[in-house]
């Protein structure tokens, strides 16, 4: 009992050494971006009011805001998974993508069909789909050992012609200019939870998903095996661990929530396939995992400050003409800082 | 000459002149390679390169200037790469992931920045053709070999160059040895920071080199993405070249001809749809990663960071 209370306040301190490095990491990449900011000739002010703001202005801003967060959190969860288990997943986009062809495929060629069945086939394709893109990296890592940072890239580049071939060629939408497919059937939509401005049901699915991959790698042996194989493969082999088969399945896990982000996307965005839907979500995600250092439980709360700025930079484009890749830096920067933070605490 | 002749000699033509991205890139991944430094930025890099050398040589009306820039960014990308791993230990990949990033964002700020946005994209004049005086007269190797741009003759001779460098010197010797055992390295007297920094930011030049040699010699402009996973072909093909420079321009026919026969056989048409042909490269480079992985020996030191105090190597 006093073992665990001594524990419970040794979390709190633990918690709040966390904590402290993030609010410095983001703060010293707000500095530098501003000084840059600044040499460009904005206003500094009015640029970090915006960035950090609109998403909390208005509710269309904030609505933004969370259907954002959503393929954000799954693909941050898509590289968080296998690198627990110690592998670089990069494939996130080009399994999104084919999760998202998956998940219209099954929405227009089952169209007739009422919501209680198409929308779950829907959804199940999606992640399916998804977990299937992620399986050949997998396979070519446990049969031959294979680098699969290069292959999940390779297999991105392969999905951007596959998407391109399905919206130009097989379900086309002859109305729209840009590459589209038609719609999904009214069956294979997600329903909204707020009307207006419409947010879906995705961002439940999402976190209910966040919660069970949450619980999966803290609370179940198969998780504690995977975490184990990342933490100390050589150990993990002579503990008993087939660590081989730890990599393929991490990396097929991580293919499959990709692939349910193409899904939701699908299911309560767009409503059918358009070209460029993957955006780039691929590189958040894996900027989130990384500023999460590979912990499940803070993804979401990472993934949330990204989405935020994300919408804030959308907007400083458009009010102040900033070039939203500066984000991106910015991004890359907390990134860099968090990292750094881990060094100094380690010394 | 007959139809089919002039076709071939075309071809030829056109791998040699797509050999050369890849064989920059290779070279510069095999340099860090050859000393433990696992870099996988070079797609981020090569748009760096790609952006700020269509930028140079736009802005100062001179490509040189544009090759120049491109190889100071691409150094400083390597200067990065070593500082954040060989100074500070971190993982490399983390590093190298979050500099591809930084590159990605950088290429198009950048361009964004200098140019804005325009409906016509401002174009410089692409590398012109040197041929060799004699050279260039000999029937059809002439052609494929003799009448190119400069960069050409310059990548053949940089890999020769390597090859000379890594196996025909003692620095080669002992640049190889970083790679492969850097503690015995050490106690021989080899500096291993200084060799792992020497070789990140000549790779880095290498790769910023490669990405500008796009806008220069295909698009005459800078365009988001350009660089279509050149970069990331690179790193396979350096496996495939077993980090040899010697074979690594040999493989690199290999990528450049895939590249130009997706190209070709798409505008002869074939009745196979464009996309699959577009999808060739990646799916060549997967099948030639399974040949490499199963007889190639990558450097023992690979990714891996050294510390001198620390007794063990795992």
């Amino acid at each position: 009992m006093n073992e665990q209370t001594m524990e419970l306040g040794h979390g709190v301190k633990a918690l709040a050494g966390r904590l402290i490095p993030y609010f410095l990491a983001v703060a010293a990449s707000f500095v530098a971006a501003g000084i840059f900011i600044a040499a460009m000739g904005f206003d500094v002010p009015k640029a970090y009011a915006t960035i950090l703001f609109t998403s909390f202005r208005t509710p269309n801003g904030f609505v933004q805001t969370l259907l954002k967060f959503v393929p954000l959190l799954l693909q941050a969860l898509a590289f968080t998974v296998p690198l627990a288990a110690g592998k670089f997943n990069i494939g996130g986009e080009g399994q999104l993508i084919v999760g998202a062809i998956g998940a219209t495929a099954v929405g227009i060629l089952f169209a007739g069909l009422p919501l209680p069945l198409l929308l779950p086939l829907v959804i199940l394709a999606g992640i399916l789909f998804g977990g299937l893109w992620a399986a050949i990296p997998a396979w070519l890592l446990y049969r031959f050992g294979i680098n699969e940072i290069l292959t999940t890239v390779m297999m991105n580049f392969v999905s951007f012609s596959l998407i391109d071939y399905v919206a130009t060629k097989i379900w086309r939408d002859p109305a729209a200019g840009h590459p589209m497919t038609v719609p999904i059937g009214a069956g294979g939509e997600l329903p909204l939870l707020i009307a207006r401005p419409p947010l879906n049901t995705g961002i439940l699915l999402a976190l209910f998903v966040a919660f069970v991959v949450y619980v999966y790698a803290n609370r179940t042996p198969g998780g504690y095996e995977l975490v184990a194989t990342g933490a100390n493969p050589r150990a993990s082999r002579v503990y008993g661990i087939d660590v081989r088969k730890m990599f393929l399945l991490s990396l097929i896990i991580g293919g499959a929530l990709a692939g349910l982000s193409g899904a939701i996307e699908v299911a309560g965005v767009q409503h059918r396939l358009i070209e460029g839907l993957q955006s780039n979500f691929l590189q958040m995600g894996i900027i989130i995992g990384l500023i999460a250092r590979g912990n499940v439980l803070a993804v979401p709360f990472v993934a949330f400050f990204i989405a935020v700025l994300e919408v804030g930079a959308s907007a400083l484009q458009r009010t102040m003409m900033i070039p939203v890749e500066m984000v991106f830096i910015v991004e890359a920067l907390v990134l860099l800082f968090v990292l750094l933070s881990d060094l100094v605490r380690r010394r | 000459v007959g139809q089919f002749e002039i076709q071939i000699v075309n071809f030829a033509r056109l791998v040699m002149l797509a050999l050369v991205p890849y064989v920059l890139a290779g070279q510069g991944t095999m340099l860090g390679g050859r000393t433990g430094l696992f870099s996988v930025s070079q797609e981020g890099v090569m748009l760096v390169g790609a952006s700020v050398g269509f930028l140079g040589a736009y802005l100062y009306g001179s490509l040189v200037y544009g090759l120049l820039l491109a190889m100071l960014a691409g150094a400083l990308f390597g200067l990065a790469l070593a500082y954040f791993t060989t100074t500070l230990k971190m993982n490399q990949f983390v590093i190298g992931l979050a500099l591809f990033f930084f590159g990605l964002g950088l290429s198009t700020l950048f361009y964004k920045f200098v140019i804005g946005v325009t409906l016509q994209p401002p174009l410089i004049p692409t590398l012109r053709d040197l041929p060799i005086p004699g050279l260039s007269q000999i029937p059809i190797l002439g052609d494929i070999f003799f009448n190119q741009n400069w960069l050409v003759y310059f990548t053949i001779l940089l890999s020769i160059f390597l090859y000379y460098l890594l196996y025909k010197t003692s620095f080669g010797l002992e640049l190889r040895a970083v790679g492969e055992n850097p503690r015995a390295a050490d106690s021989l007297g080899v500096n291993v920071s200084l060799m792992r920094y020497a070789t990140a930011i000549v790779g880095g030049m290498l790769m910023g080199l490669a990405g500008a040699y796009l806008p220069m010699v295909y698009t005459g402009t800078f365009t988001e993405g350009m660089v279509q996973g050149r970069g990331w072909i690179a790193i396979a093909l350096t496996f495939f070249g077993g980090w040899s420079p010697h074979l690594i321009l040999l493989g690199a026919l290999f990528f450049a001809g895939v590249e130009v026969l997706a190209l070709r056989v798409q505008v002869g048409g074939l009745g196979v749809p464009y996309q699959f042909l577009l999808m060739l490269p990646y799916i060549a480079t997967i099948l030639v990663m399974i040949l490499a992985f199963k007889w190639i020996k990558a450097p023992a030191f690979l990714g891996q960071n050294y510390d001198r105090e620390r007794r063990t190597l795992a």
